[in-house]
């Protein structure tokens, strides 16, 4: 059982610095989810707490001890890749049985913990094949269990299910956080994937060109973006914007929400709203309308895309989420509203939240 | 149109016979003049015994065989050449393997690294001979005249088991640029996950080196191991026969220079035709050995 502590941590290739400053606590137990685009550094961040790559600057804790200059076998942690990085020419007991052989362990425990993993994760059948002869799922789960047999304070996971198909990927899911629940240990998991991230994570930590724009819990991440990036990544799909919108111009019936007191000088603003958080009204109380390109009915809910002009001569893409099935016709207008406390306010230059 | 390719099939369908026969023509012939003819010739030879002349022969069966098999100088030049080819092929693999794990891990001028590394592979046998000839002649070579002051008497015209050490340090010189290629490019195949899942498993560098990376080497190896043994074989005719015409004695004469030495040199063309008809046989078996084993034993 551990907490891992970032502080200010960086990583420069030569003089091209890729992760600039990144802080954040993360308690005993906990399950972070580290989350972003390809290339925002998520996986550079992971490693670097894991001891494959070298920390440029700043203070690495595990339990509060400083282990920037440690080995990874020295940190009390165990891994599962993207591509689950198992040993070919061992079978999955073998595979398992590595790290416990390298510990020095009696072989009877070796076999009771490789024993028990494997019922756990449903391959006491399977601990004498060679990887080659198992499915997608099957191998992540000898990855998992590979980490999970040497009973490390940290469990680290760098994308683990994105090469699984997408019906495979929701059932892992779910057995990954309920493994880590069972097991309690500390865990810090790399994903693009935001449904991923959003499902399993205590809290999540959203990067963003190597800065972690928001550290929170997924639904404080959802309802109060921090910057205009998080609130365009997360949610799907996802939030409509309205861009450099005038203040002046806004129609009267449209609150916003208290902006900060920065704010207030402002002439233009970005506004984002959720395409759940619209909803229908009559023509007399709309704040905006929108003009139907296509509808997509998926059953539980219906998907309106189209055009809203907030502004005149402003139009903008805008989509509408309503729960239930509709129909509408292509080119009809439809007036909508939503509430003040819906409306997300962001700077228009450095995107930062402004209410 | 000469031939037809019928839509949506890789194959090609020719609508007369003469094409395909023409294409395939120049590999046939350069098969048939340099290695079917020469190949029937020797078994054929391998049956008669020529006058002193040369003017004649007679067939004589398999005697050439049996006189070889009792002969203990033939049998002397068999255990030369187990020593020789052991030794080379090892000389070429354990540093090649050396030099490939160094190469993989540089990351700064790795082309300039690598180009010198391949370089010996360009210099032909004969010409890698008369280097290292030069550099051990006993009387103005720069190594023996420095193994001097290591109290080393160098003279591999006289010394045996010097002029053994010689043509293996040539021969392998030449060999270990290929072997660094295909180690090189075996390492590179590996995925660097495999190694980085066994670092964090808590695995030394020697101990990743002995049980993932050298096992996941193993095609490579295997495959190296055949050809290299072939090299030491037969390539290395030239390096002997510039540097020490399998003497003193008969001390380097392996079997390949034997074949030469016996029939060219011995106008014993007959015994001549028998040995090259046995070493055949061995490469023939060697290469059953390789693809049977290649194909069953060294998967994972």
């Amino acid at each position: 059982m551990a907490t891992i502590d970032l502080q200010n941590i960086r990583k420069s290739y030569g003089k091209n610095q890729v992760i600039h400053g990144v802080d954040a606590s993360i308690a005993d137990g906990e399950l972070i989810v580290i989350v972003g685009p390809s290339g925002c550094g998520k996986s550079t961040l992971l490693r670097m707490v894991a001891g494959l790559e070298e920390v440029t600057e700043g203070e690495l804790r595990i339990d509060g001890r400083r282990v920037n200059d440690e080995e990874p076998k020295d940190r009390d942690i165990a891994m599962v890749f993207q591509t689950y990085a198992l040993y070919p020419h061992m079978s999955v007991f073998d595979n398992m049985a590595y790290g416990l052989k390298i510990m020095r362990l009696p072989k009877a425990e070796i076999r009771s913990r490789v024993e028990e993993a494997a019922r756990m994760l449903s391959l006491s059948e399977l601990l004498d094949r060679k990887p080659k002869a198992l499915s997608g799922g099957q191998r992540q789960r000898v990855a998992m269990g590979r980490a999970i047999v040497r009973q490390p304070s940290v469990f680290l996971f760098d994308e683990p299910l994105s090469n699984l198909d997408a019906l495979l990927r929701v059932q892992m899911r779910l057995e990954i956080k309920q493994l880590q629940r069972r097991l309690g240990v500390t865990s810090l998991y790399v994903t693009h994937d935001q449904v991923e991230a959003m499902t399993l994570a205590d809290r999540l930590i959203v990067m963003n060109g190597g800065v972690a724009d928001q550290v929170d819990e997924a639904m404080k991440v959802y309802e109060r973006p921090a910057t205009r990036f998080v609130a365009s990544f997360i949610g799907s799909p996802g939030m409509n914007f309205l861009n450099k919108v005038p203040i002046a111009s806004l129609p009267p019936n449209l609150d916003l929400p208290e902006l900060a007191e920065q704010a207030q000088a402002r002439q233009t603003i970005d506004l984002g709203i959720r395409p759940e958080n619209l909803a229908l009204c009559d023509p007399g109380e709309a704040q905006l309308t929108l003009r139907v390109l296509t509808v997509e009915t998926l059953g539980a809910d219906t998907l309106v895309h189209g055009h809203s002009e907030l502004v005149q001569g402003h139009p903008e893409p805008m989509a509408l989420r309503l729960v239930g099935t509709h129909r509408f016709e292509e080119n009809s207008t439809l007036p909508l509203k939503a509430d003040a406390s819906h409306w997300h306010v962001f700077d228009c230059e450095t995107g930062d939240r402004l209410n | 149109m000469l031939f037809a390719a019928i839509a949506m099939q890789k194959k090609v369908y020719f609508r007369g016979t003469w094409l395909p026969w023409l294409l395939v023509a120049p590999q046939l012939i350069i098969t048939g003049v340099f290695f079917m003819w020469p190949a029937v010739q020797a078994v054929m030879q391998s049956t008669q015994l020529p006058d002193p002349f040369g003017l004649s022969s007679q067939y004589v069966g398999m005697e050439n065989f049996q006189f070889l098999l009792n002969d203990s100088t033939y049998l002397e030049s068999f255990a030369t050449t187990a020593l020789f080819s052991v030794s080379v092929t090892l000389m070429a693999m354990v540093p090649a393997l050396f030099f490939a794990v160094l190469a993989d891990s540089v990351i700064k001028g790795s082309g300039l690294y690598r180009t010198f590394l391949i370089w010996p592979y360009a210099v032909a046998p004969a010409i890698a001979g008369i280097v290292w000839l030069f550099m051990f002649n006993p009387s103005i070579g720069v190594a023996s005249y420095y193994l001097k002051f290591l109290g080393v008497k160098w003279n591999h015209v006289l010394d045996g088991d010097q002029a053994m050490l010689l043509v293996v340090l040539a021969a392998a010189w030449k060999q270990v640029s290929y072997n660094f290629l295909f180690f090189l490019a075996g390492l590179q195949a590996i995925p660097k996950s495999l190694i980085e899942a066994a670092t964090i498993d808590g695995a030394s560098p020697w101990h990743r080196f002995r049980t993932i990376t050298l096992p996941l080497l193993s095609p490579t190896t295997f495959f190296l191991l055949v050809v290299n043994i072939i090299y030491a074989f037969f390539d290395t005719f030239g390096v002997i026969h510039t540097i020490t015409l399998g003497g003193p004695e008969r001390d380097t004469s392996i079997l390949v220079y034997k074949v030469f030495a016996d029939g060219f040199v011995g106008q014993d063309l007959g015994s001549s035709a028998a040995q090259s008809v046995i070493l055949m046989v061995l490469v023939g078996a060697l290469t059953v050995v390789q693809f049977r084993y290649i194909e069953k034993k060294v998967h994972y």
